[in-house]
């Protein structure tokens, strides 16, 4: 086995390829704007160049003139043509409740203002650059903290959340006899998956199909048909492949609705494929945030105190909400916390979900404040984690499903080598390159939702799963597909899969990495279903080698019902039994703590998360992360040869797509750390950097070696199968261990990120 | 223009790029539009032999050239080319959508004989950005892969 | 993009037959003219193609005695793989080998590396207002605006671009001239007198007149250019321009500098050549008093704004450890 399949430990499934690898080394996998379309015309947005103000005019005299332009849409003649957005964080669908070309308001830069469709790509592009836009300007506020800004309580808006609260954190503060008190800040990042945000709409006797990249199909079928007000069984929305989400595909965007219209209005399919810069702000982005935080401790490390004040920014139009405090809050035992998020409204886009959206700031805020406190201790910072380690919820007290941060602490800090480090800062270095080591943790909320799905198990003993689920490139087609090979006992081989469709049973949205957990366990329960009827057909038969037998003891396995002497028969013959040439279930799973009518609702492309906290039991999944920095003595340049990772969450399917996940969501910490950060421009609020030249991730050479241990966790109170999710623990905390290596190198304490050359001069 | 040893005639807006004739003219989807300016390589074809970006070449300028693309690698009867299958062996990738492009100038990598050492391929491959970040297991697969295209 | 008429030149003499110079753009790699042509900033009425004179002398590496002559359409992925570049003049080859990604490499041409324009982003993205290189006398976004990848040398109130390419950085170093051609005639030029600090009119980039043709690059002999690099600082490890950059030659001869050459790149507005620092080395024994001393000099009259200050501090300390390494270099 290579280093991409690890062995699997105990309970972890096997590291089979995925099924799906073939048609994605080929060039056959279809991504949305793949979609052979016939005679599809093509189409450019147009995107306002002010943040704040209204549109005076638009000449669109040129544009019209050019040859081979069939439509542009503008206020003019589209302003009725969307209706109201809802907005998913009220219940509703869609990223943001601005409603495009609705009104001459500009609510932020980037604001769609006209769409233009023509024949060619290349004239939609000319005919584009040739629409002139006057606006009155008024002097926007875009940035966090700065004048014109409104903030608000985070609680005061925002019905879901409390701000977690335990003990009297204030007066422990005061008396500890060890404090630290810091500042931090994130900044903006977008997501920028390689795929661009394409949406290729087609009328065809009334009923619409979208093909656009997805991570919830039914949601964008439902939030398109409330927008066009149509019938939501008129729309079909396909979306087999996505090229990269990271949560930048899981509502709906503005752009859907004016792409069906143009469709619908031209009688003809529009394809647009919306330009790298302009996804800068047609999408949603991950906001800013500034971050104040106490921690007291005793002598011995125990946490006394956790105060923690942050502040996030967001639209004027919706109150986007991430509120990391309810993780932060689980890390560590602390008798004492008292934790305040605030919003503020500024002139921007609305920001959105972006890979372990309230972790990655707040937990990177949390662990760099308790590496610092590890200094001011005299504490190894793995020692400190330890003596604060705890098995219940330090805000209800409720239990932990499983936990097992300090065994990934371990586990990793062996693999590093974390006994060899030095001390003080500044003393370790290699020729012209100084190293710094650095570790934190990472932690990320179990959720799960309601799914539904539909397995169909033939003859042959081929299988067939069904469900408008998703695949982002996490490996959901094949890990379903081995979750249904294991409730039929078939091959992985044997089964194939069916997602990113909005005709099928629905799925959850692929986010908050519920995907393996919901949709594992609707799988498995529709197999079950299979198999209690097939058994049954072979216990209650007259005849045949299992007639009489006691149905629940019988097993599948290697496409045969056996029982437990080896006696048996093949599936064909369970079939002839219930006369009938192929079985299809349907099941519907509800996990604990989720209402029955959360399926209701997923009907109708609503969603309903559960976990995290929850009334009598907490959900995480933990890991730890070290790594090693290497930055030029003279010229401060950062490298990161190498990083290693333990991480814990309950059951693993495939410990190969698993190790590509980790491994990548590690990554994504060093480019959050290194590289990430969108810039604005303070006097527009424009973002300036909006090209992946100028806005940072990381290239093939900027990655040293990086080490993922898959920790075996046996979880049985989490859901059935014991799954955790596993794609978003990975990026949250390394940006902590990166700032510590980083002070551990220089002896320069950074508490914002990206760190970079000039932070460390 | 020769794409995949097929001659094909067209009459083009003298704009188009070569992706895009590729894309919207010849139905073939498998190159990959992620910036159109040359800062992501995920429309990398070989062009004569060697790794060019698609998006930044007129198809007017390509008159005549040879044009090979992800869809023109695989042998007959399906056979995968051996980059092809050491990227799913390594698992070098997740959502899959960079990944024409990685192998495409993966290949380059190999015939330029930049694929001797770990820097080696690492720089030369970082002119393709892969958000999933795969990138320790694209250098993984084209190691297996490079020995198995100098033994053939 | 706008349309334009498109035609290949199979000669020079082709080539140079314009209509109207200055609405022509030669295309070779197209790596920057393909880019800004579909950012609407640049938008010629005339591309006139000129890869086919690659099969003639403006496709070829000559090396002799008298130093080298590179051919303006030779590729940079070429150029940088000639054994009588890596080995006579490893800063040449190393600001190739450097620069960009291998794709763009093997695309792009040596002359074309030359003219790439500055990746200012208030330039190069037309909704911004206000850029004097872009709309003569519109103003200059980036002044106000974050300007951490601006220069701080070379800089004037009407712009503060910086040219962004490596090789120009090491060929002003090594005092290059390049060969042109027009319907006039033909002349040479001085690398080092190509491109134009902004002053007053940023819009005229270089002292090429319109459609004027590079037809190669030539190098003089300098057997003492052996020592030499060209150190690249960048937050990513490749595929990145350069926040400093340093071209360093040294002719050291038992223990003392004869001779220095020190070019800044990332840092100015042009491909700079830092004499002032080439003076305070020549004649000393190597050491890092010297080559802070020199670092020193070369950054005197930086103008740092708000967001690149740290390029003073950068673009010395790019300069001392290009020159460490250089003195410590086996030849
Ligand atoms: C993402 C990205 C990253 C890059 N990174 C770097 C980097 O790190 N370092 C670096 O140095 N460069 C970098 N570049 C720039 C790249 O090297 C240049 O675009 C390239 O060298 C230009 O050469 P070309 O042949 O493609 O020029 P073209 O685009 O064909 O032409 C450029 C300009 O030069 C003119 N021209 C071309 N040839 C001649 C000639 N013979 N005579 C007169 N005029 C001529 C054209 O008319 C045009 O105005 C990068 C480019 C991109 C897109
Ligand atoms: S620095 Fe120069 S190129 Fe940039 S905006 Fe100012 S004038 Fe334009
Ligand atoms: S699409 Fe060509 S480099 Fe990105
Ligand atoms: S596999 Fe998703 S971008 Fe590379």
């Amino acid at each position: 086995m290579s280093k991409a399949a690890p062995p699997p430990q105990d309970g972890m499934g096997e590291p089979v390829p995925r099924i799906d690898a073939r048609a994605k080394v080929t060039g056959a996998a279809l991504y949305a704007a793949d979609f052979p379309v016939a005679n599809a015309a093509h189409a450019v947005l147009v995107i306002s160049n002010v943040a704040k103000g209204s549109i005076r005019g638009i000449d669109l005299f040129a544009a019209k003139a050019t040859p081979g332009v069939l439509l542009v849409l503008t206020r003019e003649n589209a302003a009725d043509a969307v209706k109201r957005p809802s907005y998913f964080a009220e219940g509703g669908h869609a990223s943001t409740k601005e409603r495009p070309l609705s009104s001459d308001r500009i609510w932020h830069d980037g604001q769609i203002v006209a769409m233009v469709v023509a024949d060619s790509y290349e004239i939609a592009c000319d005919a584009a650059s040739r629409i002139g836009v006057t606006y009155d300007e008024t002097r926007p506020a875009g940035k966090l903290g700065g004048p014109g800004t409104e903030t608000v309580a985070a609680s005061a808006v925002n019905k879901k959340h409390k701000d977690p609260m335990v003990g009297d954190a204030e007066r422990a503060y005061e008396s500890a006899p060890f404090k630290i008190e810091v500042e931090l800040e994130t900044p903006t990042q977008h997501h920028n998956p390689i795929e661009l945000f394409a949406t290729t709409c087609l009328w065809s006797d009334g009923k619409l199909t979208i093909y656009e990249p997805s991570q919830f199909v039914y949601g964008l079928k439902h939030g398109v048909a409330e927008q066009l007000g149509i019938d939501p069984t008129d729309i079909r929305v396909v979306s087999p492949f996505v090229g990269g989400a990271f949560g930048s595909k899981g509502s709906v965007t503005p752009r859907t609705a004016l792409v069906a219209i143009a469709a619908r209005q031209l009688g003809r399919p529009v394809k647009l494929v919306v330009a790298r810069d302009q996804g800068f702000t047609v999408a949603t982005y991950r906001a800013e945030t500034r971050h104040r935080i106490r921690l007291a401790a005793a002598r011995n490390g125990k946490l006394l105190a956790y105060q923690h004040e942050a502040w996030e920014l967001t639209s004027r139009i919706d109150d986007y909400l991430v509120g990391g405090t309810e993780a932060t809050t689980r890390l560590y035992a602390v008798p004492n916390a008292a934790t305040k998020v605030n919003i503020v409204r500024a002139d921007r886009n609305t920001p959105g979900f972006m890979r372990s959206p309230p972790e990655v700031p707040y937990v990177y805020a949390y662990e760099a404040a308790i590496n610092e406190l590890a200094e001011v201790l005299g504490m190894d910072p793995v020692e400190l984690r330890r003596v604060n380690d705890t098995h219940k919820d330090p805000i209800t007290g409720a239990p932990f499903t499983s936990r097992s941060l300090m065994r990934c602490y371990d586990e990793a800090a062996r693999a590093f080598g974390w006994s060899h480090r030095r001390e003080p800062p500044g003393t370790a270095s290699d020729g012209d390159w100084l190293i710094g080591w650095g570790c934190a943790s990472a932690l990320y909320p179990t959720q799960m939702s309601v799914a539904a799905a539909r397995v169909r198990l033939v003859r042959s003993g081929a299988a067939h799963v069904e469900i408008a689920a998703h695949d982002l490139g996490t490996g959901a087609y094949t890990v379903l597909a081995q979750a249904a090979a294991e409730g039929l006992g078939l091959r992985p081989e044997a089964i194939s899969v069916t997602l990113g469709e909005s005709s099928l049973p629905p799925g959850p949205v692929a986010g908050g990495s519920i995907t393996t957990a919901s949709c594992c366990n609707v799988v498995a329960k529709a197999c079950g279903q299979i198999r209690e009827k097939l058994s049954r057909a072979v216990a209650q038969a007259k005849d045949g080698p299992l007639a009489g037998t006691n149905r629940r003891m019988l097993q599948f396995a290697n496409g045969r019902i056996v029982d437990s002497r080896g006696n048996g028969e093949g599936l064909d013959q369970a079939l002839d039994r219930l006369g009938t040439g192929a079985i299809e279930e349907y099941a519907e799973w509800i996990p604990h703590g989720a209402k029955p009518e959360g399926l209701q609702k997923l009907y109708r492309g609503s969603l309903d998360i559960v976990g995290g906290p929850m009334e009598d039991r907490v959900a995480f999944a933990f890991g730890a992360e070290f790594v090693e920095l290497r930055i030029n003595r003279y010229t401060r340049e950062i490298r990161v040869p190498r990083i290693v990772g333990a991480f814990a969450s309950g059951r693993i399917m495939n410990t190969r797509t698993a190790h590509s996940q980790y491994m990548g969501a590690m990554i994504w910490g060093i480019a959050s750390a290194l590289h990430e950060e969108t810039e604005l421009d303070e006097r527009t609020a424009r973002y300036v950097n909006k090209n992946l030249a100028d806005y940072q991730v990381p290239v093939n050479a900027d990655i040293g070696e990086v080490e993922v241990i898959m920790v075996p966790e046996v979880d049985r109170l989490v859901n059935p199968l014991g799954i955790k999710g596993i794609g978003e623990l990975a990026n949250v905390g390394t940006a902590a261990a990166i700032a510590e290596a980083a002070y551990r190198a220089t002896g320069k304490r950074v508490r914002k990120l990206p760190i970079r050359i000039e932070d460390l001069l | 223009m020769k794409v995949n040893g097929q001659l094909h005639r067209l009459s083009l807006d003298v704009r188009t790029t070569v992706l895009d004739t590729l894309r919207e003219r010849l139905g073939l989807t498998g190159t990959k539009k992620g910036c159109d300016h040359g800062q992501c390589g995920a429309c990398t074809v070989l062009a004569d032999g060697q790794r060019v970006l698609s998006c930044l070449t007129l198809a007017a300028a390509a008159e005549g050239k040879e044009i090979t693309t992800i869809e023109g690698i695989a042998g007959p009867v399906g056979a995968l080319h051996p980059m092809q299958q050491a990227f799913i062996d390594h698992d070098a990738f997740q959502c899959g959508y960079c990944t024409p492009g990685q192998i495409m100038s993966a290949i380059g990598c190999v015939r330029e004989g930049q694929a001797g050492s770990e820097p080696a391929i690492k720089e030369s491959m970082s002119g393709n950005l892969c958000r999933c970040a795969a990138y320790p297991k694209i250098v993984a697969a084209i190691r297996q892969a490079s020995g198995e295209m100098r033994g053939s | 993009m706008r349309s334009f008429s498109y035609m290949r030149a199979d000669s020079e003499a082709a080539a140079l037959q314009q209509a109207e110079p200055s609405d022509v753009q030669f295309l070779a790699g197209g790596t920057t003219l393909v880019d800004l042509m579909k950012l609407d900033v640049l938008r010629p009425a005339q591309v006139v193609d000129i890869t086919p004179l690659r099969r003639g002398p403006a496709g070829e590496i000559r090396a002799d005695g008298d130093g080298l002559r590179l051919g303006a359409l030779v590729s940079m992925a070429e150029a940088a793989a000639h054994p009588a570049v890596q080995s006579g003049y490893p800063v040449l080859a190393d600001s190739l080998r450097l620069a960009a990604s291998a794709q763009l490499r093997n695309m792009a041409s040596l002359g074309g590396n030359l003219l790439q324009r500055t990746r200012c982003p208030y330039y190069r993205d037309t909704s911004w207002h206000a850029c004097n290189k872009r709309e003569p006398g519109s103003g200059c976004a980036a002044l106000e605006a974050p300007n951490r990848m601006h220069a701080v040398l070379g800089t004037s109130p009407a712009c503060i671009a910086t040219y962004p390419g490596d090789l120009a950085v090491a060929l002003v170093a090594l005092d290059a001239m390049i060969d042109l051609a027009s319907e006039g005639g033909r002349r040479s030029l001085r690398v080092a007198d190509l491109h134009r600090p902004p002053g007053e009119t940023p819009e005229r980039e270089t002292n090429l007149a319109p459609g004027e043709m590079i037809l190669a690059i030539e190098i003089p002999a300098m057997p003492w250019a052996r020592r030499s690099l060209f150190l690249k600082i960048r937050d990513r490890a490749s595929y990145e321009f350069a926040l400093a950059s340093a071209a360093v030659a040294l002719d050291l001869q038992d223990g003392v500098i004869r001779q220095a050459r020190v070019a800044l790149g990332g840092l100015a507005t042009v491909p700079w050549r830092a004499h002032e620092a080439e003076q305070a080395l020549e004649g000393k024994r190597p050491s890092d008093d010297v080559f802070e001393a020199a670092a020193e000099v070369a950054l005197v009259d930086a103008q740092p704004l708000r967001g690149n200050g740290y390029k003073v501090l950068l673009g010395k300390r790019t300069i001392i450890r290009a020159l460490r390494q250089a003195a410590s270099m086996e030849i």
